[in-house]
């Protein structure tokens, strides 16, 4: 029984990570206003924390750029399971208007596997929060596949 | 047989120091024999009195030659061992028993080993030998004795910078210490023709004058400068830094003991002056300060003993505060911390060393990390740093919530707003030692480690097992503090107080009646000291953390470890158990023992600009401190006209 | 017989009432309040009332990690030893002048050394996790204990005080079942004019204890990552989390017993309830308002705040209390 609650709670406690992986910081913005009283995602129990080990959904934004991409990696790989990555907006997925630069390394699915990926440039937060449900979803799915 | 105890117990001690320097100089068995027979039989003699001390009420009194006392006068040297002097040479036996079998380890490295073992057994006699002491100028004596074979253990690494330059700044500001002693003794002669302890104790009284005023003084600081106390010795830090750490066990678990031994001593025996306000400002003002004022210069250190030396001196001030209150709590209290002082301060020096074995430094800013390499050690040095932060269930907190409890009854008793001050004092002092002592376990045993100490071993079993002794004593006293209660500080406390029986025992029977002193014992009330019971919340502790143990066996096996995805990007590291480090690769980086407190330090940094320039490391200056020192409690005393 | 009931008696206080079962419920239950205050006070709707409990289920399923250089015996038993600290200062705190859970040992001092201990497991979980953000983190959590302990110590001792002075012959108590009994007899001490002060400090002193929002320096997810928790995962976080919820209730049941004891009717439900709308009262007020309206400190502004303006405020109590006002 103790096995069903902690699945159940999976996908009421998302705990956020954010990582910008060269973003114009257009994505992070509006990843913020989704916390704010307007959107107010702490409904869902959505919250953002300051550590990868604390986090649940990590959600990249920007195009991964060369110097970034080590960073990005290697912080995925520092997030205890079960964890879901979500793209954020269409630079992690396509590389966007950067596509094609010396200095870029994307897309973001190279690297690690992309769970949810929420387009746009940048996608409206009603998008994002959409997002975020479908992780938290996958996310109590994962769990499950856990035991 | 008993008799001869204390002066065999001495006697024992000094007997090895002599024929450890005549075959124990090459012989290195020779030396190990000696030493060890030495420190065990006097350790067995000490222990064999507590029987009819202790536990019978009696008072074991010696005269040198059958020299006794004739026509109501002591000719003689006397030997007396009440219940207080064998508190004393408990504490001091065992500090001397464990730190001699720490030194054949922890003083392997190191050459002239017959030196050192002589100039340590004659500091344990001359200290042990002051304890039993009924003779006041005898107590000179060994008080000079005890200085200088510490002085000159304090050199004894005279390849280390400073090593020398402590030991002449304490060679230095100890004669003025022991000079002031033997002027006090000179006084007191000239007004009252005797020598002898109890004889002055029964005379004082009657003759109370300016001379013995000053001479009050002048002992005072004499003891005072041989227990470290703040404004008289600034120089503990420098001796115990550069001291091998058995000898810093011995200086600040047993030397400082001593000065407290003697302030109990001038205080409550020979002036019988514990009643006089002006006395108790004096004593709870110095004891007060020295707390403080040291514990804030700890949090300063970034060397791992200098630290513990600035902590020793603040611990002795909450012993001399508690026994400054003059209640029977605050003695007990007192002589209870002094105890748990000598226990866990010896464990934390000794520690230290087994640091300073292994990687040559006591640096805070350059050592981290080696709880991983030295296991036992850091789990000692917990235990030892949370019994001096007073953390339940160990003893620092037994002793420390007796001397609050002493503290603010006072208070209350004599509705005493500067008590109550005292004890908020005290309180907040426990909290800054408990800072100073996470600085220290962040920066040596835990925190990341650097390159250089990856192949640190751990000690071997010679230091590890009396370290280990000393933090099961810890333990021990903590969660047993009724039996401590009843064994030992009911009737050392009683002794503190029954100055009459001192008297008789050593000057003959009704000798004490004759100057209308009650030769009673005087029975001891420490009420109120009930309400903690350590057994009852170790077995609640014990069973929630079971509870706790339970929680995580059960889930552990929910979560599963697997190989992370940077493990394949990057080869062969696997990245996931690297610290977070904002993406980066993990390197070393972490905040040095020095910066550690920075929010404290910057708003505190006047007043630590202040002492950091007061403690000028000149020897000048702390001559200057000490004779100041000297003339301010002169002047007090005869205003005071104690 | 008498000995198996007697233990009956004691394993029921530990695992039901008021140890753990009861604390944790309470605690989860006073943290939901909070964060949906919060919200309301933000206007947001905020999250369900069970989110701190969903948050907790959701940690005890995640991976624990154990970075390769920390001490792993440190790192696990330290969140072990500050949440049962806790919980043991729970039996302590009396309901009422005639329930206490362990009687004869309701002792002041002892609450206020088991109070700190779960500052020092916080301190040396983080010390043992090797980390550079746990490093700062703990430096600062360690200024704020010395920040506020000092108050805090003045608070309990003119509590004392004040109620030692009608009830004990020797003018000074330590037993919060007499400071109950006190508050029983003359009323609570809210009410008078002296410890008005230090009620003001203790509500000033108890965010700082929990490491709630303006005082959460150590904890300062946006600067230092999670500071002290930077490398906790999965259980012993979720240690922590209980830990920090359980100090909440805890420190405002405490306020509750020094300052508010007064209103009791002798039954015990009645009393409970009236203990749980207090605390939920006293968590409003100086957990629930500050987050809501402050951005948080500095290291050295938490330090210097409390030892001027929270000690000012305590020192005039004491002095009030001593002059016998």
């Amino acid at each position: 029984m103790l096995r069903k609650l902690i699945d159940e709670s999976a996908a009421k406690s998302p705990w956020i990570y954010h990582i910008n992986a060269g973003s114009c910081n257009g994505c992070d913005i509006e990843l913020v206003s989704v916390l704010t009283p307007r959107y107010d995602a702490e409904r869902c129990g959505f919250k953002l924390t300051g550590s990868p080990r604390h986090a649940d959904i990590v959600v990249v934004s920007g195009p991964i750029t060369v110097q970034t991409r080590d960073r990005v990696v290697r912080t995925l790989s520092q997030v205890p399971e079960p964890k879901v990555v979500v793209a954020l907006g269409s630079c992690p997925r396509s590389g966007n208007v950067f596509k094609g630069s010396y200095s870029i390394d994307g897309p973001l699915d190279k690297y690690c596997h992309v769970d949810v990926s929420v387009a746009g440039c940048t996608p409206k937060p009603e998008a994002i929060i959409a997002g975020l449900a479908k992780a938290a979803e996958i996310l109590k799915e994962k769990r499950k596949e856990m035991h | 047989m008993m008799q001869h105890f204390p002066i065999l117990s001495i006697m024992v001690l000094f007997f090895g120091a002599f024929l450890n320097g005549i075959f124990g100089g090459k012989n290195a068995k020779a030396r190990k024999i000696i030493v060890l027979a030495s420190i065990f039989l006097s350790f067995l003699m000490v222990v064999a009195m507590t029987g009819p001390v202790m536990l019978e009420g009696q008072i074991i009194s010696y005269w040198l030659g059958n020299w006794e006392p004739a026509m109501g006068f002591a000719f003689g040297i006397g030997l007396e061992v009440d219940a207080v002097g064998l508190f004393f040479g408990l504490i001091i036996s065992t500090a001397v028993l464990v730190s001699g079998l720490y030194s054949f380890e922890y003083m392997s490295h190191d050459d002239a080993l017959g030196y050192y073992y002589t100039l340590y057994l004659m500091l344990g006699g001359g200290v042990l030998g002051l304890v039993f002491s009924g003779c006041l100028f005898n107590i000179f004596v060994m008080v000079e004795i005890m200085t200088f074979s510490a002085v000159a253990l304090t050199a004894f690494r005279n390849e280390k910078y400073g090593a020398l330059e402590a030991a002449f700044k304490y060679l230095v500001v100890g004669s003025i210490g022991s000079t002031s002693v033997l002027v006090g003794t000179i006084l007191l002669y000239n007004q009252t023709h005797t020598l002898n302890l109890a004889q002055i104790a029964s005379i004082l009284p009657s003759v109370s004058n300016g001379v013995t005023a000053v001479a009050f003084g002048f002992l005072f600081v004499g003891f005072a400068t041989k227990a470290f106390l703040f404004p008289f010795q600034p120089l503990a830090a420098d001796a115990h830094a550069v001291a091998p750490s058995s000898i810093s066990v011995l200086i600040s678990g047993v030397l400082t003991k001593t000065g407290v031994y003697g302030i109990i001593r001038l205080v409550y025996v020979l002036y019988q002056s514990m009643n006089l306000g002006p006395v108790k400002t004096l004593v709870v003002f110095i004891g007060t300060l020295s707390m403080f004022i040291c514990v804030t210069m700890a949090l300063a250190q970034h060397d791992f003993k200098r630290l513990l030396a600035f902590h020793s001196i603040s611990q002795v001030g909450y012993v001399i505060t508690a026994v400054g209150l003059s209640t029977a709590l605050g003695v007990a209290g007192g002589l209870y911390h002094a105890m748990n002082h000598t226990l866990f301060k010896s464990l934390l020096f000794l520690t230290a060393g087994a640091v300073l074995h292994q990687t040559d430094t006591t640096n805070l800013d350059e050592l981290g990390g080696l709880s991983k390499r030295m296991p036992k050690t850091t789990v000692l040095f917990l235990i030892g740093a949370a019994s001096i932060s007073g953390l339940p269930p160990f003893n620092g907190f037994a002793s420390k919530w007796m001397i609050y409890q002493a503290t603010f009854e006072a208070a209350a008793a004599q509705n005493n707003f500067g008590f109550a001050l005292v004890g908020i004092i005290e309180m907040l002092t426990s909290v800054l030692t408990l800072a100073s002592f996470i600085k220290v376990t962040q920066s040596v045993f835990f925190g990341q480690m650097p390159k250089k100490w990856e192949n640190v071993k751990e000690v071997g079993n010679g230091m590890i097992i009396p370290m280990g002794i000393l933090a099961a004593l810890c333990v021990i006293t903590g969660v047993a503090p009724s039996a401590v209660e009843k064994y030992l500080l009911a009737p050392a406390t009683s002794a503190v107080y029954s100055v009459g029986k001192y008297i008789n025992a050593m000057m003959g029977e009704g000798f004490a009646e004759g100057v209308s002193l009650s030769s009673e014992t005087v029975a001891v009330d420490l009420g109120r000291s009930g309400y903690w019971n350590p057994l009852a919340w170790l077995a609640l502790l014990g069973i929630l953390l079971f509870g706790a143990f339970v929680a995580f066996v059960l889930l552990r096996k929910e979560a599963k470890t697997k190989e992370s995805e940077a493990a394949e990007m990057f080869g062969s590291v696997d990245e996931k158990f690297e610290p977070f480090f904002s993406g980066e690769r993990a390197e070393f980086s972490q905040v040095g023992g020095s910066d550690m407190f920075w929010g404290f330090k910057k708003v505190m940094r006047p007043y630590l600009d202040f002492m950091h320039d007061a403690h000028s490391g000149v020897v000048n200056d702390y001559v200057r401190w000490a004779v100041e020192c000297l003339a301010l409690v002169l002047l007090y005393c005869v205003l005071c006209g104690l | 017989m008498n000995i198996v009931l007697i233990i009956l008696k004691w394993l029921f206080h530990i695992l039901v009432f008021p140890g753990f079962l009861f604390t944790l419920c309470a605690a989860l239950l006073l943290a939901g309040i909070d964060r949906k205050l919060v919200a309301r006070m933000q206007n947001r709707v905020g999250p369900p009332l069970l989110q701190p409990a969903y948050d907790l289920l959701k940690l005890f399923g995640k991976e624990i990690i154990i970075p390769r250089q920390a001490n792993k015996k440190a790192f696990l038993s330290a969140p072990a030893v500050g949440l049962a600290s806790l919980l043991v200062t729970s039996l302590l705190l009396p309901f009422s002048a005639s329930f206490v859970a362990v009687s004869g040992v309701a002792d002041v001092i002892v609450v206020l050394y088991l109070l700190t201990i779960p500052a020092v497991a916080i301190i040396v979980g983080a010390a043992s996790s090797a980390s550079p953000f746990a490093g700062v983190g703990l430096s600062r959590e360690m200024v704020a204990v010395m920040a506020y302990e000092l108050p805090l110590t003045i608070v309990l001792v003119t509590v004392c005080r004040k109620a030692g002075l009608m009830m004990d012959e020797s003018g000074m108590t330590f037993s919060l079942a007499t400071v109950m009994q006190y508050q029983a007899e003359h009323g609570a001490m809210i009410t008078k004019l002296s410890m008005i002060p230090a009620a003001l400090a203790m509500l000033f002193i108890i965010p700082c204890e929990v490491g709630a929002h303006p005082f959460d320096i150590a904890e300062a997810e946006t600067e230092i990552c999670e500071g002290t928790l930077a490398e906790y995962s999965g259980l012993p976080l979720a240690f922590y989390e209980l830990a920090h919820y359980v100090k909440m209730f805890i420190l405002t049941s405490l306020f509750c017993v020094l300052f508010l004891g007064g209103f009791t009717t002798g039954v015990v439900v009645v009393d409970l309830i009236l203990r749980l709308i207090f605390c939920v009262v006293v968590t409003f007020l100086c957990i629930t308002v500050p987050h809501a309206v402050c951005a948080r400190f500095k290291v050295e502004q938490v330090f210097k705040f409390y030892w001027t303006w929270v000690l000012g405020l305590a020192l005039v109590s004491l002095l009030l209390v001593w002059l016998g006002l």
